[in-house]
């Protein structure tokens, strides 16, 4: 007991006293964590049966995770998860593509590199998103107006990562390629791009999050697509349940994929 | 750190080709449209000519109603962002200062935060209403996330000699945070906001575009509906103007700051 | 003092003539290295030593044909260098191996430039990561390796390329003094297997005597070759000889002319941060 007053005293949250060692470790922490969310949802549950909240407005919270085997049952849902998986697939191949190839264009002329990086930088903060009218007009609505939305809105951080990856070779080993006397071609493709090839994932991990998010984000929008659709279907047939248990479900679809991204990084990663 | 692109040209000569490679760039591109505008190529009304959209930028920039919609989407962002930036620093602080809290809630934040935030409309419509309440809502929702894992990550790269040395002088609390936690987290805060900003703006105005009758998420969607592109590009053309531009100024504001301070 | 120019050699490999080279202009300009010539025999192994600020690695570059820009002349078997010479290998060093190949994709490097088939290749990589005695490493990628081996990665992928002329800048100088010797131990007896004529930079007056049968010592700045002297040690030679008479005799020798420019370079500095503070 004096120890955690000791602790407490001094003021730090590092120190651990025997009792509750486990407590506070990373595990005990985390279940804490989850517990306390199992609480609130446990809690919700039980002002929505005691009418504090309106259950009109916020479904029990039982009956959203009942209403998730029926949305996978009856709505198609693996048919959406692969539709919304095409779209950030193609979404994905065209970053790779004219990204990459962008930003290598941005470095290889370091005049355009200094008029336009910083058009680049603008346009990575710009709400490309809000555009999809005009995309619509364009493109009909269909697959193709959503894959362009999550290809604009990914392209800004592939290109300047890409060119930030390159133009951080480390000089000794641009002056090993200048030693063997690589052509520009051979320095570019044996030296340059592998060097830079960390820093290129990491630029194509942040593009694929902003188009997935923004290709979902639009297949609401436009009621068309895969998941993001199912969720305005829902909504519009008043299936409040249905409606939360999707949204939920398209939540957990978009935590896989980032966790899935972040793996793929970490093994990509021992090579440096 | 040096690469094969090129050495640094002499300045004077540098800036003008960067002029002239973005006054280029603007004018092929100006050409470029106007030539696709009277060829036909696409559906005439979709590309309308540079002076179809001229006039129709004048226009909405000369009424009432375009300000007052503006108006509506500014407040809308504004009330989001204060919302959502005082929740999110708060939690930032909260997560950042304790470890223990860091490691049992933090990662759902860092999963949640990349995720479409504007499939909560409908929740957002059901809880808040059909008005300027679901949009506010739909903006904190959107800017708390990136503010919140921000200000996190800044309390924990707090130099902990820094907080140290505070204690070993025995500094108040009020004291250490006016001169140790404030100053060291003004960067990692503006950066959050920055970025909260710009999703607030996003999110406000999605949600605009989905179910509203005003603001500008509203007037670009009617514009739409209605089949006026003119009006459509001329309000997407203010639309990224204003919002490149605020950004731009908050990153002028916080350099400004850091030379003030250096 | 200066050395004098040997007259021109046909049995020279590489001849440095009046090597200049000034950075900045006018009243700001620093002669990093002010009328520098020697020459280096076939099958030779010379060492330039100096004190830190002297031009070493200046003149490293300039012989290497990664800097331009200089006033002199750098010849290699007759033919002039000017950019990156085929007949020159180079070894850096910091960390030169490329992270994402292994070894022996690394070692295959230069031969893969030149277009050689690819059972060729592995055939003189493993040949040459032998050489460096990394056998059983060719696997492996250099992350998984220490510094000491990283650097022998480095030599061996040099040395694959053939050149006519190893230049090697302090190669080991992030390495420990016991990695260092038995490294150099390793390096010479390449060098007398190959006949490898070499070109070693180092700070490090052991080591230099230890590897070298010349050593030229170098002023601080301007840097100029104050010194050539023979080592005479017997061949074949290993990191026993450190504790040889004659080897702390040449070590004394070189080390008189070492410390004066050493301590010039310390006197120096500390009369720079004097002046720096003067001025506020």
């Amino acid at each position: 007991m004096t120890a955690t007053k000791a602790a407490r005293a001094s003021g730090s949250t590092w120190t651990r006293s025997r009792g509750s060692t486990w407590l506070r470790s990373r595990t005990g922490a985390r279940v804490v964590g989850i517990a306390s969310s199992i609480a609130v949802i446990a809690l919700v549950e039980l002002l929505i049966i005691a009418g504090a909240i309106n259950a009109f407005v916020v479904p029990k919270p039982t009956q959203i995770l009942l209403a998730i085997p029926r949305i996978i049952a009856e709505e198609n849902v693996l048919h959406r998860f692969w539709q919304t998986a095409q779209e950030v697939i193609w979404a994905s191949l065209m970053l790779a593509v004219f990204g990459i190839a962008l930003g290598s264009l941005l470095f290889r002329f370091v005049g355009l590199r200094l008029a336009f990086e910083a058009w680049v930088g603008a346009l990575a903060a710009a709400p490309i998103v809000l555009m999809y009218p005009l995309f619509l007009v364009i493109f009909g609505r269909s697959t193709t107006t959503i894959v362009m939305i999550g290809f604009a809105a990914g392209l800004a951080p592939v290109i300047l990562k890409t060119l930030d990856g390159l133009s951080g070779t480390r000089k000794v080993l641009i002056d090993v390629g200048r030693s063997f006397k690589l052509s520009r071609g051979q320095q570019f493709r044996k030296v340059l791009l592998p060097a830079a090839l960390p820093a290129v994932f990491v630029g194509l991990k942040l593009g694929l999050i902003f188009a997935m998010i923004n290709i979902v984000g639009v297949e609401f929008l436009i009621n068309f697509g895969g998941l993001g659709q199912l969720i305005n279907e829902l909504a519009e047939r008043y299936d409040l349940p249905g409606t939360y248990g999707a949204i939920l479900f398209v939540i957990l679809a978009s935590v896989l994929f980032f966790a899935v991204l972040e793996r793929i990084e970490r093994w990509l990663r021992p090579v440096e | 750190m040096a690469a094969a692109g090129g050495m640094r040209p002499d300045s004077s000569s540098a800036s003008h080709r960067v002029w002239l490679l973005r006054v280029a760039f603007v004018v092929i591109a100006l050409l470029a449209w106007e030539a696709l505008s009277r060829s036909g190529v696409l559906f005439k009304d979709v590309v309308p000519s540079l002076a179809a959209i001229g006039r129709a930028l004048a226009n909405v920039l000369s009424t009432r109603d375009f300000y007052a919609n503006l108006g509506v989407t500014a407040q809308e962002i504004g009330i989001a962002v204060v919302i959502g930036g005082v929740a999110g620093v708060a939690v930032g602080i909260m997560l950042g200062a304790n470890r223990f809290l860091s490691q049992a809630f933090e990662s759902l934040l860092l999963y949640l935060g990349p995720t479409p935030k504007i499939i909560f409309f409908p929740v957002m419509i059901m809880w808040f209403g059909v008005g300027t309440g679901s949009k506010i809502a739909m903006g904190v929702v959107s800017c708390f996330f990136p503010i919140a894992i921000s200000t996190a990550a800044g309390m924990r790269q707090i130099d902990t000699v820094l907080i140290r040395v505070g204690r070993s002088f025995r500094a108040s609390t009020w004291q250490m945070v006016k001169s140790i936690y404030l100053p060291a987290m003004r960067e990692p805060i503006v950066t959050g906001l920055r970025l909260g900003l710009g999703v607030a703006i996003i999110g406000t105005l999605l949600a605009e575009t989905k179910l509203s009758n005003r603001g500008l998420g509203y007037l670009v969607i009617q514009s739409y509906a209605l089949f006026d592109m003119p009006k459509m590009y001329a309000l997407l053309i203010v639309l990224f103007v204003l919002s490149i531009g605020v950004n731009a100024m908050i990153g002028r504001f916080s350099h400004a700051q850091r030379r003030a301070l250096a | 003092m200066a050395l004098r120019a040997p007259p021109p050699d046909p049995s020279t490999l590489l001849d440095v003539r009046n090597i200049t080279k000034r950075f900045g202009t006018g009243e700001e300009a620093i002669v990093a290295v002010d009328d520098v010539s020697f020459s280096v025999a076939p099958g030779e192994f010379v060492s330039i030593i100096g004190p830190s600020g002297c031009g070493k690695s200046t003149l490293f570059n300039i012989i290497g044909g990664l800097t331009g820009d200089y006033d002199g002349s750098v010849t290699v078997e007759g033919s002039a260098v000017s950019g990156t010479h085929p007949a020159i290998g180079m070894v850096f060093q910091e960390e030169s191996t490329f992270p994402w190949r292994t070894v022996e994709d690394n070692v295959a490097f230069p031969l893969e430039i030149a277009g050689a088939p690819k059972a060729q290749r592995m055939e003189r990589a493993a040949h040459f990561i032998a050489l460096v005695g990394l056998q059983g490493f060719e696997r492996r990628y250099p992350s998984e390796l220490s510094g000491g081996m990283r650097q022998r990665v480095a030599i061996a992928r040099t040395l694959a390329s053939e050149p006519r002329i190893l230049l090697m800048d302090e190669p080991f100088a992030a390495l420990d003094e016991q990695t260092r010797l038995l490294l150099g131990d390793k390096v010479l007896q390449i060098q007398q297997t190959l006949q490898q004529t070499t070109l070693l930079i180092t700070h490090n007056l052991t080591e230099a005597v230890q590897l070298s049968d010349r050593v030229l010592v170098m002023t601080y700045r301007p840097g100029r070759l104050k010194r050539s002297v023979r080592i005479d040690l017997p061949h074949p030679r290993d990191s026993e000889v450190v504790s040889s008479a004659a080897f702390g005799q040449f070590v004394a020798e070189i080390w008189q002319d070492l410390r004066e420019e050493a301590s010039r370079g310390v006197e120096d500095a500390e009369s720079r941060v004097r002046k720096g503070a003067a001025r506020r």
